[in-house]
């Protein structure tokens, strides 16, 4: 019994020979709709923020620094390539790419940065309530938003119209903490 | 006479006043609520009435009316029911009578809810910390409304878990937390008496990631399929449905019948791949790398048709609340066809040549042995249920998405032992395969997704449960403000296999350890629920406590600077 076995594995080793692929001289086949890196279109997005709201790894960032300019912030180091995001735009300014080969030293590689110009109409929030029917896939974070970019932290807390003190606070920006 | 009917006279009957009132929201679950002093009694009655133990909840209703609400939670597995049994304690005497006595499996969720929440239970056996680190301050409970999700608390110095006295005569070998047959970070002390297994004891929960916290403080419920499909990086959508189906089962939505399909096959395709990871990972734990290896090149063909189909090879992201992301298109479904072909094929014949194989048979029969009224004492589930003669699978007793038209299987076999379990993880990969085909053959047209045309209403309870390649898995959720749950419990089928470890470890070898304690397919990390840090010891010169401490916070203070 034992020896048919034995028999039977060297078999069964040997029909398929070397499968494993000689990377990364030899790549393997990457789909089409892979979801890699997601690429955002800064002449598409109206920085509803929407993304930032869905976003599982809470990995992109809105701040508005003054009531014209609104940054929006990906931090690709903390994604985990769900694609929520791209699902959710409603101007379809973000797509998922077939890159996967992203590990890097620095952080800033695989950040990406837009600052956009706001009309003031389009920061309340409508606009994308409006595009979204589903009524669990609506935008919960309306109005202005002070997140703080440099901790990645988002913050819960908006104003209808443009607030200094907001985004100083954002600025101060600490984890509770009961330590002394 | 209706379970319910039945149930409730059983109830008044035997606890009279104590029964505040008895609800049945949907066709399958029966809520019970009573008052603290009946829990013990009521738990008692249920389980006589048939009912198996799943799991207890907790959660914090102190804004509300000032209580921590405790629901024990059981399935009639023969009419397909749910029974919750819910109940309440103050906030300033939040003590309830423990179950744990009468359930064993029980222990586990008792212990968490203590940690998490602050609610004691009177008559545990074992009040130990389960989930919280040693240095946890007291006094601060995590799962509690009032503390904010992201809080650094103030660690305690020169606090180390007490592990179980050390049966007479025994020495202790430790296992872990960093250790070659384990692959997560876990730690059981292993008491021996030469080679053989005396008893053990377990301290582990340190990949907790505080998912739920996380999930019912910061992110809406269309984002949770996607954090609790990685809870588990096995049975992913196994969790992503559960989440989806509790919280379409709050809603009263109906999801199109093409989604229930597409989710079958997905939980199917995620079977195949997990039984072929757990058959290779098997063989190489007895130290026949053949099988390791060769399992593994058949699972490739899985990932790769997975990562064609969802765009991910594991991690798929294709559950949403409401249906599915992506829909399966003809020639996708041609695809699917050709790698079932190629995997039933190819397993067979690494079936053929390993079923006779005499040194599998030494290794694995008649190792782990536990009988089927300990598996059945201590509600285990899954294969390493089936392999101890208990015949339950989620799948067929408790049908969801669209397995009520499938015909498949149930392996059920009783020789107890850790060989069983692995017979039994073939042939289910067998019957997965039939399962896919069927749904590509009977796949009815139409929308794939359904959207939500009002928001969820609040308090809301819902319980599913979803078989996954390792055994069934429970999610309950509690329905909430702001577009997220207020409550979502999650019990991954390691949380009871676990317990019941050091039962088939008694009087065992110490050689068998990896395989027995592989046999259960453990996942630590879906059980902990709860980010691995890298450190680096630094030499392994000996070293005190609190110099290892030092070190430790040197480096996290250097990745942190990093970072910044």
């Amino acid at each position: 019994m034992w020896l048919t076995s034995k028999i039977k594995q060297l078999l069964m080793v040997m029909k398929p020979g070397v499968v494993t692929l000689n990377y990364p001289h030899e790549r393997p086949p990457v789909p089409a709709n892979l979801r890699g890196q997601p690429v955002f279109d800064h002449q598409k997005c109206i920085g509803c923020g929407g993304c930032s709201d869905h976003c599982p790894a809470r990995c992109i960032l809105v701040r508005d620094v003054c009531q014209e300019l609104r940054v929006m912030l990906y931090d690709g180091s903390r994604c985990t390539y769900c694609g929520r995001c791209a699902d959710i735009c409603p101007e379809q300014a973000i797509t998922m790419s077939n890159s996967f080969e992203i590990a890097c030293d620095q952080k800033e590689d695989i950040t990406t940065r837009m600052e956009l110009f706001m009309m003031t109409c389009q920061r309340c929030g409508r606009c994308y309530e409006m595009e979204k029917t589903n009524a669990i896939d609506r935008i919960n974070l309306k109005g202005f938003r002070y997140d703080n970019l440099e901790q990645r932290a988002l913050i819960r807390k908006t104003s209808e119209t443009f607030d200094p003190t907001l985004l100083q606070q954002s600025d101060q920006y600490q984890r509770p903490s009961t330590k002394e | 006479m209706s379970k319910r009917k039945e149930l409730e006279a059983k109830l008044i009957a035997r606890l009279r006043d104590d029964v505040v009132c008895v609800e049945k929201t949907d066709p399958r679950t029966i809520f019970i609520d009573v008052k603290r002093a009946g829990i013990r009694e009521a738990s008692k009655i249920i389980t006589n009435a048939g009912a198996r133990y799943l799991c207890s909840v907790g959660y914090d209703n102190i804004e509300r009316d000032g209580t921590l609400g405790m629901i024990h939670t059981f399935a009639l597995d023969d009419s397909d029911q749910f029974v919750c049994c819910r109940t309440s304690a103050p906030e300033n005497d939040a003590i309830i009578e423990s179950i744990t006595p009468d359930l064993p499996s029980a222990g586990w969720s008792e212990r968490e809810v203590t940690d998490l929440l602050g609610l004691r239970f009177a008559g545990h056996p074992k009040p130990k910390k389960l989930v919280l680190a040693d240095d946890w301050p007291d006094g601060i409970y995590p799962l509690r409304k009032d503390v904010p999700h992201n809080l650094v608390p103030k660690g305690a110095e020169d606090v180390a878990y007490e592990l179980d006295e050390a049966p007479p005569g025994t020495k202790i070998v430790p296992v872990g937390p960093f250790h070659p047959s384990l692959h997560e970070p876990e730690h059981f002390a292993v008491y021996v008496d030469g080679e053989t297994i005396k008893g053990c004891d377990y301290r582990g929960f340190m990949t907790h990631r505080g998912i739920e916290k996380l999930c019912t403080t910061q992110i809406s419920y269309n984002e949770v399929p996607f954090i609790a499909e990685r809870i588990c990086g096995i049975c992913g959508s196994v969790h992503a449905t559960a989440f989806s189906q509790a919280v379409e089962s709050a809603a009263g939505l109906v999801i199109p019948r093409r989604a229930e399909f597409i989710r079958t096959m997905m939980l199917e395709f995620e079977r195949i791949h997990s039984n072929l990871l757990w058959l290779g990972v098997a063989g190489h734990l007895i130290g026949f790398d053949t099988v390791f290896m060769q399992a593994w090149r058949v699972r490739e063909q899985i990932m790769w048709l997975c990562e064609r189909l969802t765009g991910n090879r594991k991690t798929y992201g294709m559950i949403l609340v409401g249906g599915v992301r992506r829909d399966i298109t003809p020639e996708i479904a041609d695809d699917i066809r050709r790698v079932m072909k190629t995997i039933e094929d190819d397993l067979a014949i690494i079936h053929r040549a390993i079923e006779k194989d005499t040194s599998i048979h030494k290794r694995t029969k008649g190792v782990g042995t536990i009988t089927k009224q300990q598996a059945l004492d201590w509600s285990l589930v899954g294969p390493v249920a089936r392999a101890r003669g208990v015949d339950i699978d989620a799948r067929r007793d408790h049908p969801y998405a669209a397995y009520d038209e499938m015909k498949f299987e149930v392996p059920v076999l009783d020789s107890c032992d850790v060989w069983a379990t692995l017979v039994i993880r073939v042939i289910e990969t067998f019957e997965a395969i039939k399962i896919v085909r069927q749904c590509l053959e009977k796949m009815p047209g139409g929308e794939f997704f359904v959207e939500m045309k009002d928001s969820i209403p609040a308090q809301r309870h819902a319980i599913t449960v979803v078989e996954a390649p390792r055994g069934e898995s429970v999610h309950y959720v509690i329905t909430g403000e702001d577009n997220r749950p207020e409550r979502w419990r999650v019990r991954a089928p390691t949380f009871p296999n676990l317990q019941a470890v050091p039962l088939m470890l008694l009087d065992e070898q110490f050689g068998d350890f990896p395989i027995i304690m592989g046999s259960i397919d453990p996942c630590f990390s879906c059980t902990d629920r709860v980010a691995v840090v890298d450190l680096q010891t630094g030499q392994a010169s000996s070293i005190s406590k609190a110099e290892l401490d030092a070190l430790s916070r040197q480096q996290q203070a250097r990745h942190a600077s990093l970072k910044g």
